[in-house]
């Protein structure tokens, strides 16, 4: 069903318009890479800031207040270029290991985002009533970074398997990558 | 006397570099976008960008160290393929002028004049070398051989 789905996906006006297109795919995965970086700052930051070791002059309220926003942009951002990406080739990402690792970890993600929401991410005052970051705080930006560095992994790791030969839309081009 | 390199011995090496080259630039970047959306008023406004420099500066070197330095690692896997790829060179070049750029006319205006007009486009500048450094970087494997030896 999913497999199904993905064909016609990928058979959509816009993804054929970004497949004959010359260098479409190249663009959107750098701009991928691009808000990727912006995303990483946001996590990356507002994740030390909690587990104390940077950023100490600011409490940790109003870091994570302030990030919340570019965060999320970020995301967006980046989860468009990446579903525009899916789209393009959508019966190889299917078929390949490691972009269904990357989905399972988004959902280890969406579920570590919903565990830690009221106690850390979203109880801002709370926070910064010890000098030292709350237990809950370190352990909730150290699974967060863990669990990003992975995604990271796992997307890199989408590039070194080759497509299988039977998929449509199967075109030299694809290989070389 | 040919000398192999160590790092094409295993082909665990060269993804393992570049998973240490992509999380130092994706946070090197990130953090310097960081500033230059603050300059350009974006985010993060309870700071100067004065001090949310200086708060993440460190964080920028030592990010910024590690994707250079494992980038020089890769690079010597197959200098060859690299030195010939104009999306090699490309790259490079920007990410020279982003370095340069980002530690003295950069920094100079995010410390004394950040609310300036001028500073805006010293951000825009900013922003625009080190994207291009990344769509240089992502070329690389699209971009066949360019140049021949003379």
């Amino acid at each position: 069903m999913l497999l199904s789905f993905a064909i016609w996906l990928q058979r959509r006006e816009l993804f054929e318009f970004l497949r004959d297109s010359s260098h479409g795919y190249e663009i959107i995965l750098s701009l991928h890479l691009a808000c990727i970086s912006l995303f990483a700052a946001t996590v990356v930051v507002s994740d030390l800031r909690l587990l104390g070791w940077g950023m100490r002059g600011e409490s940790m309220s109003a870091i994570v207040r302030q990030l919340r926003m570019p965060k999320r942009i970020g995301f967006v951002l980046t989860a468009t270029c990446g579903v525009l990406l899916f789209g393009m080739k959508a019966e190889e990402y299917y078929y390949n290991v490691f972009f269904r690792v990357k989905i399972l970890l988004f959902a280890l993600v969406a579920i570590h985002a919903l565990a830690f929401r009221r106690s850390v991410y979203g109880e801002d005052a709370g926070l910064d009533r010890l000098t030292r970051p709350p237990r809950r705080a370190r352990l909730a930006a150290a699974l967060s970074l863990l669990l990003w560095l992975c995604i990271v992994c796992a997307g890199r790791g989408i590039g070194y398997i080759p497509p299988p030969p039977f998929t449509h839309h199967f075109t030299a081009s694809t290989a070389a990558n | 006397m040919l000398i192999e390199n160590p790092l094409n011995s295993s082909e665990w090496s060269f993804p393992i570099l570049e998973l240490f080259h992509i999380t130092g630039f994706a946070v090197a970047i990130g953090t310097v976008a960081l500033v230059d959306f603050r300059v350009l008023g974006v985010g993060l406004r309870d700071q100067t960008p004065g001090q949310l420099t200086r708060n993440t500066s460190l964080l920028t070197a030592v990010s910024l160290s590690i994707a250079v330095f494992s980038g020089l690692l890769l690079f010597s896997t197959d200098p060859d393929k690299y030195y010939l790829n104009l999306a090699f060179l490309f790259k490079i070049v920007c990410l020279l002028l982003a370095i340069g750029f980002h530690y003295t006319i950069h920094r100079k205006i995010i410390f004394s004049a950040a609310s300036l007009p001028a500073a805006k486009l010293v951000a825009l500048v900013s922003l625009a070398l080190w994207v291009s450094v990344i769509f240089g970087g992502i070329f690389i494997s699209f971009v066949s051989e360019g140049l021949t030896f003379g």
